[in-house]
């Protein structure tokens, strides 16, 4: 935990919000919650401690409430996933498959994590400890997961948000044992009309 | 017919250390000039990424491979979900194993000893000084050390199958190698519903 939060501890312009600081975020997280669809590109960092380079990766992302998810991958793979209808439908390079969410709760849980945490949605206090940060003028939001089950999976959840329009810019899982995924979220278009041909494979 | 019944009885007998095991179409086992096998993932300075795609009893899971060669005989192995999920991340040492992350659901004993074997096997040089005997004649030759079979094409290793209780406990194939690096290997447990296929990540790799 400490090597992933060695860039935010080390700065010393990170510090913990002051009480007036929360209460006028978590305002701004309340209209975050009215994201109808989000898409953007992201780009994905998995870090090791036994690798220097960290394995990238990098696609798009379409979000559209309630319950519909298109992830694709476009470099270095081609690779797209749809959640949809309770199921997961996959496009591997032209080679198409239809998995039932039931199949792989799990998969479909992490899924869900880094969509709505994305989305901004996900700091539940009944299910995470959530404390406050700034860094500068970007807010940093730290999310440690309350259940068992989710814990097996998540150690922390660190959200940064956008200093311009307070939408989620990054998103870090980090592993019990502290390899880290770190998300970051570029072109984000939020509540622009979304094709639904995006949603289907 | 009397020579052919002496090489059954060879094999038998030769064969013991994986009971009962026949590979297909042998009939002998014969000495042969000390023979290094499996030297891709010797190098101490290469990192290896390959793009996975495993199904594993009705599952699908696609993600990346990571390979890095600690010691020419030490490795660390980690299989990575999509969205970055560490399923395993093991050191494998010649006689033993130190685990240092597994995801929940899979972090079963059982499991994870046979990962663990099958990418000691994957990744493990070894030499062998035995060569199986063929019938026909075969074009490529097969070396057998322990319970393992190597099968050589034009130079290099092509396929290794493990073999226990004599049936083949599963197979790793090395599929367009160069530059003494397979871009392919795919894996096939026997026993189990449990097939894995890598393709090789130059970019992302560390060669």
């Amino acid at each position: 935990m400490l090597l992933f939060m060695l860039p935010f501890l080390s700065n010393a312009q990170t510090r913990q919000m002051t009480t007036g600081e929360v209460a006028a975020f978590q305002q701004s997280l309340k209209r975050s919650a009215q994201i109808k669809t989000l898409s953007a590109d992201f780009v994905q960092y998995k870090h090791m401690s036994f690798v220097k380079q960290p394995i990238t990766s990098s696609g798009k992302i379409y979000l559209k409430q309630p319950d519909r998810l298109s992830w694709s991958y476009t470099a270095p793979f081609q690779y797209k996933m749809v959640f949809r209808d309770h199921k997961i439908f996959i496009d591997d390079q032209g080679k198409k498959k239809t998995m039932d969410i039931g199949k792989s709760k799990q998969f479909e849980k992490i899924s869900r994590l880094v969509s709505s945490s994305m989305r901004g949605s996900v700091y539940d206090e009944k299910e995470f400890s959530v404390s406050y940060f700034k860094k500068g003028e970007v807010s940093v939001l730290k999310l440690l997961p309350k259940s068992n089950d989710t814990k097996k999976y998540i150690k922390e959840i660190v959200l940064v948000f956008s200093s311009n329009d307070t939408q989620v810019e990054e998103v870090t899982l980090v592993e019990p044992s502290n390899d880290y995924t770190r998300f970051i979220l570029k072109n984000r278009k939020v509540n622009a009309q979304i094709n639904d041909s995006v949603f289907n494979l | 017919m009397i020579r052919f019944l002496i090489y059954s009885s060879f094999v038998f007998l030769s064969l013991g250390s994986c009971r009962s095991y026949q590979y297909p179409n042998a009939v002998g086992i014969r000495e042969s000039h000390q023979q290094e096998l499996n030297n891709y993932y010797v190098d101490s300075t290469h990192t290896y990424v390959y793009r996975s795609q495993i199904q594993a009893f009705g599952k699908d899971v696609h993600g990346n491979l990571v390979i890095r060669t600690i010691a020419p005989d030490v490795h660390r192995v980690a299989l990575l979900s999509d969205f970055g999920q560490t399923l395993f991340d093991v050191s494998i040492f010649p006689d033993r194993y130190v685990l240092h992350a597994a995801m929940a659901d899979l972090n079963k004993k059982m499991l994870v000893k046979e990962v663990v074997r099958i990418f000691r096997t994957l990744t493990e040089r070894r030499y062998a000084q035995q060569a199986l005997i063929f019938m026909d004649k075969q074009h490529y030759p097969v070396y057998t050390v322990d319970d393992r079979f190597y099968s050589m094409e034009e130079r290099h290793l092509a396929r290794i199958a493990v073999a226990q209780s004599g049936r083949e406990r599963f197979v790793i194939s090395f599929v367009d190698v160069q530059g003494k690096l397979p871009k392919e290997v795919a894996i096939e447990h026997r026993k189990y519903p449990f097939v894995m296929q890598f393709t090789l990540d130059k970019k992302q790799s560390v060669l």
